[in-house]
């Protein structure tokens, strides 16, 4: 059957086009298919993330029960050195107020003066050790900032392990960096805790600044 | 005006062996007359209910913060001639200059000696 010229001209431009319209597909199936191969090794991969990520957060609430208990424990522990501390402090004032009496007793009775002063030598060791056990005490309060940052940390925790669940729930791998950008609580503490390591100001900064307003 | 004695002093700290440090150390100083509390709120309760010559806080506790009660401290008209030492780990000068701006009258950071305090409460009662 003869075919009219703009048929001819139709038959003749598809004739042209076929090689070109069959390569797209079958790029397409072979892309499909390779996303299809990716997407399964990726839910595998992502599957045997999740078993781990969820192991670690449910050890997290663990850790942070370990840590609140490593706060107890220096706090009762320090309590205890303070307690004995204390006692020695009471001890002394008793033993200093004996002293100051014996030596008002041997002054009345005449005694020879180098045992007057070998009870005043006494006293004078009993005022050092004094000295001592107070700077026992203010040592002691490293227990305070331990406790501070325990409790940073904790919150730190609690934050990380709300992040882990969130990213088992929702295969998250991919959300690490969206974590990492995140500006939350746990963030805020470790800034905190960085800071405190690297800008802390000793006494003499302080008192310098504090001459600057006037602290004299 | 040389720091009396028999004064009652506020000694405000979340933690219990900061209040227990710090009450050792004033006692070490001759002050006996001590209360204490474990946040600016409670601190502020004791305040208005007593008369105290002087307190000692910490910043950084729950419920109200130290700087928070500083400032509470000086906008109460009875309240507001009170010393208040601030010792805290508190350590940038960040919070420093908020302490001043807020009307501290000195400022110890921790950890400390008995000293430093001794010397700081020598220094807002001269």
């Amino acid at each position: 059957m003869a075919q009219s010229r703009p048929a001819a001209k139709a038959k003749d431009a598809m004739d042209d086009e076929e090689p070109t319209e069959v390569a797209p597909d079958t790029k397409l199936y072979e892309e499909l298919g390779e996303l299809a191969r990716f997407i399964d090794t990726t839910m595998k991969t992502l599957s045997e993330f999740s078993v781990p990520v969820s192991a670690s957060s449910e050890q997290l609430p663990q850790a942070q029960t370990h840590l609140l208990n490593l706060k107890t424990q220096t706090e009762q522990g320090t309590h205890r050195v303070m307690m004995e501390v204390e006692s020695i402090q009471d001890n002394h004032v008793h033993v200093g107020k004996m002293l100051k009496e014996l030596t008002h007793a041997l002054q009345q009775a005449n005694v020879a003066p180098n045992l007057i002063q070998q009870v005043q030598k006494i006293t004078q060791d009993l005022n050092k050790d004094d000295k001592r056990l107070l700077d026992i005490m203010t040592a002691l309060s490293f227990q305070d900032l331990v406790a501070q940052s325990v409790n940073k940390l904790v919150t730190i925790l609690d934050e990380v392990e709300h992040k882990l669940l969130q990213l088992v729930v929702v295969f998250g791998p991919y959300q690490k960096q969206a974590a990492k950008n995140d500006q939350g609580k746990a963030n805020e503490m470790l800034k905190q805790l960085e800071a405190t390591k690297n800008t802390s100001m000793n006494q003499d900064l302080a008192d310098e600044i504090l001459k600057q307003f006037g602290f004299n | 005006m040389p720091a009396d004695p028999n004064m009652k002093i506020l000694v405000v700290d979340d933690m219990s062996t900061m209040r227990r440090i710090v009450k050792n150390i004033l006692k070490q100083l001759g002050f006996n007359n001590l209360e204490e509390a474990e946040n600016g709120q409670e601190a502020l309760t004791k305040l208005k209910a007593d008369t105290y010559g002087f307190v000692v806080s910490d910043w950084n506790m729950p419920v109200m913060m130290g700087i928070d009660m500083l400032r509470a401290i000086r906008a109460d008209e009875k309240l507001k001639k009170i010393p208040v030492l601030m010792v805290t780990a508190e350590a940038q000068k960040e919070n420093l200059m908020e302490a001043v701006q807020a009307g501290v009258s000195n400022y110890v950071v921790k950890p400390f000696t008995a000293e430093t305090m001794q010397e700081k409460i020598s220094k807002i009662f001269k």
